[in-house]
């Protein structure tokens, strides 16, 4: 039970530092709203039941200047506000995949390391 | 659902954020959460946790989107408002004034506080009529003092004053600081007290 809890935290806290970098590389396969852009994550098999909303990430984003939005018809549905990467955004997002995966890289090392000493 | 909404507005409302601001923000919830419903989900496929805590998220909301004019996490503002200034001088004179003479007034059992004559008026003007244990400064005794000079005993008033200082400085240091009533709600921009919304 302890440690389901500790992974569901780490999950989070991890999911949290790259969410704006999720939402950004979503946006880069054509403008969408909020809800589309969760469904986008989960058929990348990302689900964020469970944790924070994207909303204030998506406004942090436009507050930033890294997308821009404009409103339009949905489907049949009411007016929506889409959300697209802005030339800043698409600068923000190749740098965030280069450090995100030398951050992986890195971490990926290290919990090597780890595993060849306590499991020969 | 709409009470999820509704709640949101309310603390969108009480953060200051602007009502077309508001109004938007609550259409673009609305309509996501009713396709989500539509589609068999529920409030947490779009919201994830935060589907249980409609204030705190319309308030991450509101503050990302940078629409709120409530107090920011990063310090207080050093702004004072010019009211809030005179108000707290006022207050502390008069409690340092009354709590003065309550002290000089122990040292000698009694103290007689003097003011001028009204010109024009005959006879002394008195607040309290002098009486057993009062002292009466009679005449000029200094050159603030003019012809028919009468007392008052200060302590009932003094105490009076000296509480209603210490009460007001306490009432106001809680306004003052206070997160929902105080000015550090607005911060200071160009001069002027303006919201932060951009």
């Amino acid at each position: 039970m302890w440690c389901m809890g500790k992974a569901e935290g780490r999950r989070s806290q991890l999911l949290r530092g790259v969410l704006d970098l999720c939402l950004l590389a979503v946006m880069g396969d054509g403008p969408a709203y909020g809800y589309e852009m969760t469904k986008r994550l989960r058929a990348r098999g990302l689900s964020i039941v469970g944790e924070g909303s994207i909303y204030p990430v998506l406004g942090r984003l436009e507050r930033d200047g890294l997308v821009e939005t404009h409103r339009a018809a949905s489907n049949g549905g009411p007016p929506r506000k889409y959300y697209s990467l802005s030339p800043e955004g698409e600068l923000a997002l190749e740098a965030g995949v280069s450090e995100w995966q030398a951050a992986r890289d890195a971490v990926d090392g290290a919990l090597g390391l780890v595993n060849a000493e306590v499991m020969p | 659902m709409s009470e999820f909404v509704d709640e949101c507005r309310r603390e969108w409302r009480r953060l200051g954020v602007p009502d077309p601001v508001a109004s938007e923000m609550a259409a673009d919830l609305t309509a996501d959460l009713e396709e989500a419903e539509a589609e068999g989900g529920s409030p947490e496929d779009v919201l994830g946790n935060s589907a249980f805590d409609p204030r705190r998220f319309a308030a991450a909301w509101a503050a990302a989107r940078g629409v709120t004019s409530a107090p920011t996490p990063e310090g207080p503002s050093l702004w004072r408002p010019p009211f809030a200034i005179a108000l707290a001088v006022l207050l502390t004179v008069l409690t340092i004034g009354a709590g003065l003479a309550l002290l000089v007034g122990r040292s000698s059992s009694s103290i007689a506080f003097v003011s001028r004559r009204i010109a024009g008026v005959p006879g002394p003007f008195r607040l309290f009529a002098p009486g057993p244990g009062r002292v009466v400064v009679p005449g000029p005794v200094g050159p603030f003092m003019a012809r028919g000079v009468a007392g008052i005993d200060l302590h009932p008033l003094g105490l009076l004053v000296f509480m209603v200082g210490v009460v007001g400085l306490g009432l106001f240091a809680v306004w003052y600081w206070s997160p929902w009533f105080g000015p550090r709600r607005y911060h200071r921009n160009g001069g002027r007290r303006t919201p932060n919304w951009h």
